[in-house]
């Protein structure tokens, strides 16, 4: 009912709707979310999964196309009408059970990781997860190993750059379904002259108006870039130090808050002036009111993706193999990519886009070229201890 | 079953659904909470039983200052929307005439829109450019650069209006019961208004001001939407703590350790209240004090 509600609600607030904004939605959710992170949470004593176990499993073996596939996703991304679920049941005639489930990483873990556990994937075939979630599944055994030689599509279109994570270097555990960028999102009406690096954040002429993000990679993963580290392969050391610079530019004020998607109408409003934010909110927003602006920091912006993965215990491992393959065909994709506005991680669907939407096409922040990747890091994969301890401390500062 | 068998044991099968009610989501899941909150371990490895006393002084330890600042919010909201709802239950109920079940209804119509809706509007009213702030600058309340939203303002604001019916309500109820004839003879014994209001009126709305005072500080210490969105980080209560404890880190002992604390604190809390206020005003018996 919450999860409803808040539906119901960002759609009353805003439109149209990236699934970013759906994300950290905090408030509402969370009241029912922690219930039932907290019934996840007992009732199991002993530890989930071990080791390495998935690298040692086999890969999904081949196998009759199903008649259905549960599909777990986060909610708003996919377009509305959801062109690409039934063109894989014209075409394959397995119908797409599309769950949107997955609200928050942490929380969605903590909702299937008793089941995921002991090996059963509560019905779910897909489920899409941001990088470090999708590494913890990875590191836990709890997904399967793909048969790349079912995947012809998804080996040859996947865009270069998201070819080989830190987490998962040959994508054998995990596909992009979106990416996107990390930046800094800015008022033209409102700045001195464009903020190009995070020093700009900590400017005292936007003392109260600069808000970052919730999500510990994004905002840490910046700061520490803009200090001289290389988030992709920082020292626990080098990530604390970013800590304790935002930590004081909350502490004096300078920093207004920590968000999810909440920072859209804080910026629309002009409440926040200058903050660490998506590009596929930009993109949107820009639409509304071109004095919003993105810009990818001097110092990178960080690089993100959400990616399918098989959960051990999937029903439908193979099907949901061909699945994942099927979105790879760029007519397919491109139906997504218009209406998802985040980084698309399939070569070809530009084409495909031209013909329908050239702005769309020639938009940097949906189809960016290799040379504007080069601006951007993908957060390296932490080793529990050192995910808690950089979790703890961050969170420390953002409140909590 | 013998008939007289049955008719002894009616009221305990009469208690049985609500009894079940209780032990099903109270009572199971406490014991379950006081055991979360005694283990150790990550997400990654699983929690482990191991009786950690520990989590308690360190959860204390680590969050001390949102423990203060969530009695300290709470306490200073349930005293304005006492001094609010207060003058605003005595007209209704003395003065309100044929308007009272209209002006009742006015102070509960915001409780047909969700919490969650009303906080955000608290937002958008608050807001840097927004009407209200706007207007104090001008009259030179708020300064130039000032702000009312995502300050300990906007918070207690926030707890204070969305916690009032909670208070109005217990305290129209007590006020409309007292006896008129009361106040006659108040007035009779040539008592002033404020004489017969402060020993006459007001100790027997007493049972209304502790239920409305209890009900209005309680969720409001555990409350964490203000917080989360009139406030930041600076404001956050144990609320936006626990919170964040079981969501985003997923360190499920310490969250399950603070809500044991916090329920704790507040036991104490309403039993000292109850022992200042007398307890016939807690349970509703009126008179007997002068």
């Amino acid at each position: 009912m919450h999860d409803d509600f808040d539906r119901q609600l960002e759609r009353l607030l805003r439109n149209p709707l990236t699934r970013r904004r759906i994300l950290q939605r905090g408030a509402a959710g969370a009241l029912s979310a922690s219930a039932l992170a907290y019934l996840a949470a007992c009732g199991t004593d002993e530890p989930a999964g071990g080791g390495d176990k998935a690298s040692e499993e086999k890969a999904i073996a081949k196998g009759k196309i199903a008649d259905s596939l549960y599909f777990a996703n986060w909610p708003l991304y996919i377009d509305e009408k959801r062109t690409s679920l039934k063109k894989f049941q014209d075409k394959y005639g397995a119908k797409v059970k599309y769950v949107e489930e997955v609200n928050d990483n942490t929380e969605f873990f903590g909702k299937v990781r008793q089941q995921y556990a002991q090996g059963n994937s509560g019905g779910r075939d897909i489920h899409v997860v941001t990088d470090w979630m999708a590494a913890r599944m990875i590191r836990l055994g709890y997904v399967q190993k793909f048969d790349k030689s079912s995947m012809p599509n998804a080996n040859q279109n996947l865009i270069a750059r998201l070819k080989s994570p830190p987490f998962d270097p040959k994508r054998e555990f995990s596909m992009p379904w979106q990416s996107g960028l990390t930046g800094i999102i800015y008022r033209k009406d409102k700045v001195k002259r464009e903020p190009k690096s995070v020093d700009d954040l900590f400017d005292p002429a936007y003392k109260g108006k600069v808000t970052m993000l919730t999500e510990m990679r994004d905002t840490v993963g910046i700061v520490a870039a803009s200090m001289g580290a290389d988030p992709e392969k920082a020292s626990v050391d080098e990530f604390m130090k970013a800590i304790d610079k935002i930590q004081e530019g909350s502490d004096s004020g300078q920093i207004r808050g920590f968000t999810g998607n909440e920072y859209i109408k804080d910026i629309t409003k002009g409440d926040s002036w200058v903050i660490i934010g998506w590009s596929g909110d930009a993109v949107q927003l820009q639409a509304d009111n071109p004095d919003i602006q993105f810009v990818l920091p001097e110092t990178k912006g960080h690089l993100w993706t959400d990616n399918m993965q098989i959960p051990v215990g999937a029903p439908q491992a193979y099907t949901a193999e061909k699945f994942i393959d099927f979105v790879y065909q760029p007519e397919i994709e491109a139906d997504i990519a218009a209406y998802v506005n985040y980084i698309c991680p399939v070569d070809g669907v530009k084409e495909v886009l031209v013909k329908r939407d050239k702005s769309l096409a020639e938009n940097q922040l949906i189809f960016p070229d290799e040379a504007f990747l080069e601006d951007t890091f993908i957060f390296r994969g932490l080793k529990p201890d050192e995910e808690r301890q950089l979790d703890d401390a961050f969170q420390r500062v953002i409140g909590a | 079953m013998p008939a007289r068998l049955r008719r002894a044991s009616l009221p305990y099968l009469l208690l049985l659904p609500g009894l079940g009610w209780l032990v099903l989501f109270f009572a199971i899941p406490l014991v379950y909470m006081a055991l979360e909150s005694l283990k150790t371990g990550t997400i990654d490895t699983g929690f482990r039983l191991t009786w950690e006393f520990s989590n308690y002084t360190n959860a204390l330890k680590n969050y001390d200052k949102q423990f203060l600042r969530s009695f300290e919010y709470a306490g200073l909201s349930t005293i304005l929307a006492l001094l609010i709802g207060y003058p605003l239950a005595y007209v209704i109920a003395t003065r309100g005439g044929r308007y009272r079940n209209a002006l009742l209804l006015a102070v509960i119509v915001p409780f047909f829109v969700t919490y969650l809706i009303r906080t955000l509007s608290w937002e958008t009213i608050l807001s840097d450019s927004g009407i209200v702030v706007n207007t104090l600058r001008t009259l030179g309340i708020v300064s130039e650069d000032g702000r009312l939203l995502d300050t300990t303002v906007s918070v207690v604001a926030g707890i204070t209006y969305n916690y009032l019916p909670f208070m109005i309500l217990p305290l129209y109820a007590s006020l409309e019961r007292i006896d008129n004839r009361l106040l006659e003879a108040g007035y009779d014994l040539y008592g002033r208004r404020r004489d017969v209001f402060l020993r006459v009126t007001l100790p027997l709305s007493m049972p209304g001001v502790v239920a409305g005072t209890l009900l209005t500080f309680i969720p409001a210490a555990g409350d964490f939407i203000n917080a989360e969105l009139l406030g930041t980080p600076n404001q956050f209560m144990i609320g936006n703590v626990i919170q964040s404890r079981y969501l985003e880190v997923a360190d499920y002992p310490t969250a399950a350790a603070l809500s044991f604390l916090l329920m704790a604190f507040m036991l104490v809390i309403v039993l000292i209240w109850a022992r200042i206020a007398g307890t016939e005003a807690l349970l509703g018996t009126e008179g007997e004090r002068g």
